[in-house]
């Protein structure tokens, strides 16, 4: 919920320049003209000159006042968009690419490094959405501490960090990650993986924890939307905005505070327990996500949070019947209802359903494509081309305003040629699936455009 | 029979005759260059039959466990590593490579390789002083590590006395060697936390005044690694009792105090990582506060100056105004 709000939030409190990055964002493809001989549409507008009124309460009566002096419309084929060009912009020594992701605090861009070209994820975390947020600023500042001392192959890796302070902005450059196992399970129609893939991202999972608890670090918040993937599928946990680490001289990992999703959380959490074990909190999240991946389904549901946290606090739950009896075994030691009980990393290594590579069955999920491109490709690189070779050619942009009426025009255009270039694919493979996969990235949805009103040039004379 | 190219010879075959040859190999006699050849060519085939060559599949399950069986019966991989050292260039990476392959195969849960070198402990041994042939050191680095991943073969290797070697190899003149050698050194004392946990604990003595040795040994390299290990080593929490014992001898105090005066800025570094465990005490056994108080001010002074060019290290900088903070603030605990 508290998500939802906060985007709705966000078209309104916005500052001017904040939205042109979310065009910058969205609609960083140029439309490419087209040879027709269409005229071009009459960029129209009705009765502009009704101001913007706000209604006093005194003053409203709604017998009188005519609806359309408050709610301008205009029609979808009258709005004119603006093409994006796609301006080279550099932090430091990083040059900026695409957008991959958004988040509550903010966005997560791709970067590439102009020193050493690899790329990497870039979180901008604005100031004021992080105020928002409870604990937002003491959270990113605990991850980033934390961050710089880690160091493994399963969990994500921070670059870089920079401030700056005229925008408000913090800059987080990460390792470059394509997706989230949360992102994967809900592209697929039974929101689950098949066995041997589960089973690869969990030994990753367990790896990672291992590590981080020989640090003394609790993370807190393990499910499949904080697990992220690299390219090559290696699995990295991150968030660790609600971790814990531990003080190096604490006898053990007792815990007082958590702060993460809440079906994820053990039952002593969900019971209220003032103390607990951290460490075993790590291994419910893990066993549950282990549960979320291998069945689609969690193992207690609730329709509030204070229903959840009954169910979780009895701890009754079943696995479901064709789960084969060795994971189902796995599954239940890791969510045993007293953490004593609980299975421990060790036990979980060593247990069979981990030693055991299960067979290589079915279909493995991929990785969902970013804006229709499945390889992932490298976002920086058009801004680059564009910067350095195509520059001569900007300033006649023909069709750097267009309307939704010739917005359709170019889809209906090109979708045709593109159908014909997949039944050419059949007899041609490698080449006619790039140039469809070409296609296919230049047609980004436009979301934001520039109203009537506030471009007089377009005015009909 | 397959349709082209010679008949399949059988697993058992190849490996009889792979027997035959190391064994003629191994006496040296005339025909020393045609086993030799036998050796490499019979270690060819072993290997395609695991991997597969560029135009065929490795073969099925049912041979590569005839394979696995028969080199199990005949004692061939013992055999092999005892020989290594006869065997040509490639011939040794090719048993390598057999025997990391086997080595890895699964029938379930079971690692019937793994169950096997367990019985035959001396496969582990003889693959250790391995490092004491230049010609051969890593080809059995290779070997060793992959056996060290699994627990049951890297606690064989523990707890053996053959262990307190790798404090010589870690330290040998030829440092592609020395470095092959740290890396199984690490991983045998890091993979397996609880099993190493137990190990530090059960041998602290031992294995710590061998540790002193690399710390002050000649060589810097060695210095350096065992320094950085050693503060990974008491940070892992997995070993928690084993740094409050290390941390409550002052011994060892002095050793990293010296250590942060050394001429490396890197070794004074790591030895800072470690110096720190020793002030953030916050039950610093009497003779340990002794010295920190005998030094007090000249190690607030000291650490002032210290490593003040990594201004863009936070993290550095948050523990070094600790640690002064913390050593400004001792005072000595009133005698009863």
């Amino acid at each position: 919920m508290d998500k939802k709000m906060c985007n709705i939030n966000k078209n309104f409190d916005s500052e001017p320049g904040e939205s042109t990055e979310l065009e910058e964002a969205e609609l960083n493809n140029r439309i490419f003209s087209v040879e027709s001989d269409d005229e071009l549409p009459v960029l129209a507008q009705n009765d502009q000159e009704n101001p913007v009124i706000w209604l006093n309460d005194e003053d409203l009566d709604l017998e009188t006042v005519n609806i359309n002096s408050f709610f301008h419309r205009v029609d979808s084929d009258q709005i004119i968009y603006q093409t994006k060009k796609k301006r080279l912009k550099m932090i430091g020594k990083y040059v900026m690419g695409d957008l991959l992701g958004e988040g509550s605090y903010g966005k997560v861009k791709e970067m590439l490094d102009s020193e050493t070209l690899c790329r990497h994820a870039v979180k901008i975390l604005k100031k004021h959405k992080l105020r928002r947020i409870p604990n937002g600023e003491q959270n990113v500042q605990r991850e980033i501490k934390l961050l710089r001392t880690l160091r493994h192959k399963n969990v994500i890796k921070l670059v870089d960090v920079f401030y700056n302070e005229e925008k408000q902005k913090m800059y987080l450059i990460m390792e470059f990650c394509v997706g989230s196992l949360q992102g994967m399970l809900e592209s697929t129609p039974t929101k689950k993986f098949p066995l041997f893939q589960a089973h690869g991202y969990f030994l990753q999972l367990i790896d990672g924890l291992e590590y981080l608890h020989s640090k003394g670090i609790i993370h807190k918040d393990i499910k499949p939307g904080n697990l992220l993937l690299t390219l090559e599928g290696n699995l990295k946990i991150s968030d660790l905005g609600v971790a814990e680490a531990l003080d190096l001289f604490a006898a053990d990992d007792t815990c007082y505070t958590s702060q993460g999703s809440p079906a994820f959380q053990p039952p002593e959490i969900a019971n209220g327990l003032e103390a607990f074990s951290g460490f075993k909190v790590d291994i419910w999240s893990s066993g549950v996500t282990l549960y979320n991946i291998t069945t689609g389904k969690y193992p207690f549901e609730g329709d509030n949070v204070y229903r959840l946290f009954e169910n979780i606090g009895k701890g009754d739950f079943t696995v479901p019947e064709d789960i084969d009896c060795t994971l189902q075994n796995l599954i239940n030691g890791m969510l045993r209802k007293d953490p004593g009980d609980r299975f421990s990393i060790k036990q979980i290594r060593q247990h069979d359903w981990c030693i055991r590579k299960p067979s290589k069955c079915g279909q493995a999920v991929p990785i969902p494509p970013l804006r229709g491109d499945e390889f992932h490709s490298i976002t920086v690189l058009p801004y680059l081309m564009e910067h350095y070779y195509e520059c001569q050619g900007s300033d006649d942009g023909e069709y750097e305003y267009y309307t939704e009426r010739q917005l359709n025009e170019e889809r209906r255009k090109s979708e045709r040629p593109h159908h014909q270039l997949y039944e050419k694919s059949a007899h041609n493979n490698g080449r006619a699936h790039v140039s469809s996969q070409s296609t296919k990235r230049r047609w980004p949805k436009p979301i934001s455009c520039i109203s009537v009103n506030k471009f007089p040039g377009c005015k009909q004379s | 029979m397959p349709l082209f190219g010679k008949s399949q010879k059988s697993p058992a075959d190849v490996v009889k005759a792979l027997k035959e040859a190391v064994n003629s190999l191994e006496k040296g006699d005339k025909k020393a260059e045609k086993a030799q050849e036998d050796v490499s060519k019979n270690l060819v085939l072993i290997k395609n039959m695991l991997y597969g060559t560029s135009d065929a599949e490795p073969q099925t399950d049912i041979i590569v466990a005839q394979l696995a069986q028969e080199l199990y019966n005949s004692n061939l991989l013992l055999l092999l590593i005892q020989n290594l050292n006869r065997i040509d260039f490639e011939g040794k990476k090719d048993v390598a490579q057999v025997f990391n392959n086997i080595l890895r195969r699964q029938i379930g849960t079971r690692s019937p390789t793994v169950e096997y070198i367990c019985t035959k402990p001396e496969i582990l041994f003889t693959l250790m002083t391995g490092y004491e042939h230049q010609e051969i050191a890593l080809n059995c680095g290779t070997m060793l590590r992959e056996c060290a991943r699994y627990e049951a073969l890297a606690k064989i290797m523990l707890y053996s006395d053959d262990f307190y070697n790798f404090f010589k190899y870690v330290e040998v003149s030829t440092f592609d060697i020395a470095s092959d050698a740290f890396s199984t050194f690490k991983e045998l004392l890091t993979r397996h936390k609880i099993l190493c946990a137990d190990f530090l604990e059960t041998n602290y003595d031992k294995v710590f005044s061998h540790y002193q040795r690399l710390l002050n040994s000649e060589n810097y390299v060695t210095r350096r690694q065992s320094l950085k290990l050693l503060g990974e080593l008491l940070l892992d929490r997995h070993n928690f009792s084993v740094m409050t014992r290390y941390i409550s001898n002052p011994d060892n105090l002095k050793l990293m105090m010296n250590m942060l005066k050394e001429r490396s800025r890197n070794i004074q570094f790591e030895a800072f990582h470690v110096f720190k465990v020793f002030v953030a005490n916050p039950n610093k056994p009497k003779p340990i506060l002794d010295i920190l108080l005998r030094n007090q001010d000249k190690l607030v002074e000291f650490l002032m100056k210290f490593h003040t060019d990594r201004a863009e290290d936070e993290q550095f900088n948050d523990e070094k105004a600790y640690l002064i903070r913390q050593i400004k603030e001792l005072r000595p605990i009133a005698d009863h």
